[in-house]
């Protein structure tokens, strides 16, 4: 192939993905549980300790009706303008509650009612306020929570109670549930997720590590399709372990061999948080240029975090855990567990960018990023915080930095599609770089 | 003489200067009315709201995308040094925008007194009040630190006294405006409410009886349409200002910086910063604070009936995100109960024309004939 500089091909797990996504689309649509509005995948996957309970987040759900069905998106949005929400609130919420209100979905099936809500805290304001949508739309059984946060050195004392705070809270929300929906909870199933939850995390952490070399033997477009298996996409903890260590085989195999995403790799870039969901294209319209995106906080930092160790080696980025080998006896054993010994975590991408504004230099480096493409969301609070700050501290530091505007990742209607791929073809040209096949 | 609460609002710089020559002690800027001012006044720190104003701005866009323009502007006067008497700032978890005016000023300034108080966007569990009580003991030791004042429990008591007078004389004024002919109009209570924020308290207190003494000899004002304004922080009284010359009156809000701001007092009790814990905690919540179950609208309707307004005015900043979420709950609840609202998106200031021939409609709506418009849909027919 011309242009080829190295070695590629398709990835060997590509049908067990798809596999495994198919049977769980399969066994949801058939499943007859308690649905409820939410987040568990952050710490560990509760829901699979009640017998039938199930968890959807509204992001994915919003994100993939504005992809699937851009007119259907917009009478959504239309529907939930019409009645108050503002034109700033996060798309994802907007699009799903709008759907909620039109009482159908893009395929014109009922919309599927939430029974109950549980808190997914975040720093993200339109997080925070999650969860009233459907509450208010019909009154269900309704439990939060808080995303305990300061900015500082990490002060254990002060820790305390913000730590008594939130186990309270999900412990309370855990024994509630029952008795809201008469169903148990197992408490040895909730031991058993508490114990292998590392193991995912691990997996999740060694592809993020592998795709810092070069050539990345995985690009984030491949890694979005995987994204949700064994996170939003509850396939199990069983299969989810098994399918990761199969993905992290195969690409530690591809490092090994240097197999590259890209074949004609020769731009490695970076992004902050999310991408436009409708519109990934644009990451395969840059392999043109032989450019390769490597991910962002968001992408990689869900699980675990990377950084750079004294002697220059790359490690994982060491936070407060609690071992794995923790004696746990009682629910509230597994509570504690879950939150574990530091109040600010999981310390995702949005709190890591507040705690530390050096972060995605440190991101850049480590996966030896050249530049780094930013969306600027005009409705994702959580999304748009300090990304001009960083962009200003990479360009600082050498990168190429190009931002391009929209509404937000799950929301289709400001992004102007042809202008960013002129602005693309602009950012790439100002570096010197032609595309491949011209 | 009366005095003039829209000069000491625009003469605030001066104000924080001359209290620091007389040997006050540190300034102490803070960006949400939910920070506990007591501690830090208990400290002989001054706490001064950052109040944000119009003023052509050339530096915030390079740092910040998206926020409303309040937001942007106190970040441009923090880093243009408008407020270089201010010794630190704090933020208050809320609004996230806030913060990040906060944490670009700090990262900017890293010389600058910063600290970030963890208040509970889940105000009502059991365990908030522990949680709030044990963020105010962190910030209490840090004052003390900072300062080099002890806070005694003394201390403490003499700030909860003065501010706990503060609200009762702000409420006071409040409840002057129930009267069918008030004695003050809505910018003028929205101008002693903003003074309120930037001045130390005790001297606020004189001013505030004296000033009560000149409205309890005032003459009945006008009989006007009474307006209640909802929704995000008004930062001036344009608005009110704009109404007026319309013929109406703001005779209540329900804003961060108008009366929830003072609306609940702190009730003593031996642990002083749990009573402060709970007052912060049972306040009027704006939506970010509102995350659990909905009490806002009902405050919001309670207010409406309570000062007995013929319709009220919902304006959001443009990028308000939290008021987006909340104005569907409002918007429901007064439409299910027959109250008349008008809705508007604002920027820093109100485009002048555009809204004063929105607000007119609006209350020749409400009483035909109340406005130079009226009739005017009937002549359109024609």
């Amino acid at each position: 192939m011309k242009n080829q500089r190295w070695e590629t091909k398709p990835l060997d797990c590509w049908q067990l993905a798809k596999e495994i996504r198919r049977n769980y689309d399969k066994a949801i649509a058939g499943r007859d549980s308690v649905l409820g509005q939410g987040n568990t995948s952050f710490t560990i996957d509760w829901q699979a300790a009640f017998p039938a309970i199930r968890v959807v987040e509204d992001n994915p759900v919003g994100a993939m009706m504005a992809a699937q069905d851009e007119a259907f998106a917009r009478r959504a949005r239309l529907a939930s303008e019409v009645r108050g929400w503002g034109r700033e609130i996060c798309g994802y919420h907007n699009t799903c509650w709008g759907a909620q209100f039109l009482g159908y979905t893009a395929d014109g099936k009922p919309f599927p009612e939430r029974q109950f809500t549980v808190p997914f805290p975040c720093v993200c304001d339109s997080h925070i306020k999650r969860g009233q949508q459907c509450r208010d739309y019909k009154p269900i059984a309704r439990w939060t929570n808080d995303f305990t946060m300061y900015i500082g050195e990490r002060d254990e004392k002060r820790e305390e109670a913000m730590l008594d705070h939130r186990n309270f809270n999900t412990l309370k929300q855990l024994n509630e549930m029952e008795t809201v929906f008469g169903q148990k909870l197992d408490d040895e199933t909730l031991f058993e997720l508490a114990r292998n939850c590392r193991l995912l995390k691990q997996y999740r952490a060694d592809v993020s590590y592998f795709m810092t070399f070069t050539p990345a033997p995985l690009s984030v477009k491949d890694l979005y399709s995987f994204f949700q298996l064994g996170s939003l996409a509850k396939i199990g903890p069983e299969l989810a372990v098994k399918f990761w260590k199969t993905l992290r085989d195969e690409v530690e195999w591809r490092v090994r061999n240097k197999i590259a995403a890209v074949g004609s790799e020769r731009f490695r870039w970076i992004e902050a948080h999310p991408p436009s969901w409708h519109f990934l294209k644009y990451y395969r319209y840059m392999e043109q240029y032989g450019a390769v995106c490597l991910g962002s906080q968001y992408t990689h930092f869900s699980q675990s975090q990377l950084e750079r160790k004294p002697d220059g080696s790359i490690d994982d980025r060491e936070y407060p855990v609690y071992s794995p080998d923790m004696e746990l006896t009682t629910r509230e054993d597994v509570v504690r567990f879950m939150t574990g010994p530091d109040a600010r975590a999981p310390h995702h991408f949005k709190i890591d960018e507040y705690l530390r504004p050096f972060a995605l230099n440190e991101f850049a480096d480590i996966f030896a990023a050249d530049g780094a493409l930013f969306g600027l969301w005009r409705a994702g609070v959580g999304c748009t915080l300090t990304r001009k700050e960083q962009a200003m501290r990479l360009r600082q530091a050498g990168y190429s930095v190009m931002c391009y505007e929209g509404a937000q990742s799950g929301d289709r209607v400001d992004l102007d599609e042809k202008r960013m791929l002129e602005q693309l073809d602009t950012w790439m040209e100002s570096l010197g770089l032609q595309k491949l096949d011209e | 003489m009366a005095i003039n609460f829209k000069k000491m609002v625009v003469g605030r710089h001066a104000y924080a200067k001359a209290w620091k020559e007389r040997g006050g002690g540190k300034i102490l800027g803070y960006f949400e009315t939910y920070f506990p001012e007591e501690i830090a006044y208990a400290a002989g720190v001054l706490p001064v709201r950052i109040l944000a104003e119009h003023e052509p701005d050339l530096i915030s866009d390079k740092w910040i995308y998206g926020a409303c323009y309040p937001v942007k502007d106190m970040a441009n006067q923090l880093l243009l040094g408008r407020m270089d008497y201010i010794n630190g700032l704090v933020n208050t978890e809320g609004c996230q925008w806030m913060f990040n005016a906060y944490e670009v000023v700090t990262n900017n300034r890293p010389g600058l007194f910063n600290h970030y108080l963890f208040l509970p966007d889940y105000t009502n569990s059991a365990t908030s009040k522990d949680v709030l009580r044990s963020e105010l003991d962190v910030f209490k030791t840090k004052m003390e630190d900072w300062t080099g004042n002890s806070i005694t429990d003394e201390a403490l008591d003499n700030a909860i006294e003065i501010y706990n007078k503060n609200r009762v004389l702000l409420r006071r004024i409040c409840e002057l405006r129930r009267a069918q002919k008030p004695v003050i109009t809505g910018s003028e209570y929205m101008h002693v409410l903003l003074a309120d924020q930037i001045a130390d308290k005790a001297e606020m207190n004189v001013i505030l009886e004296n000033y009560i003494t000149e409205l309890e000899n005032r003459e009945p004002g006008r009989d006007t349409l009474r307006l209640m304004l909802i929704g995000s922080e008004t930062w001036d009284s344009g608005l009110e200002e704009l109404i007026e010359s319309s013929g109406g009156n703001v005779v209540i809000d329900e804003l961060d910086n108008g009366t929830s701001y003072f609306w609940n007092n702190i009730y003593p009790q031996k642990d002083r910063l749990m009573a402060i814990s709970l007052r912060y905690l049972d306040r009027p919540h704006n939506p970010v604070k509102d995350s659990n179950w909905r009490r806002r609208p009902e405050h919001i309707f309670r207010l409406a009936e309570d000062y007995h307004v013929d319709g009220a005015i919902i304006q959001k900043q443009i990028y308000c995100h939290l008021h987006g979420t909340d104005n569907y709950a409002v918007w429901r609840l007064f439409r299910e109960r027959n109250m008349p609202f008008h809705y508007l998106e604002r920027d820093m200031f109100v485009p002048k024309e555009e809204t004063a021939l929105r607000i007119e409609a609006f209350m020749n709506m409400l009483r035909e004939g109340a406005t130079r418009l009226a009739g005017w849909h009937k002549k359109a027919l024609i």
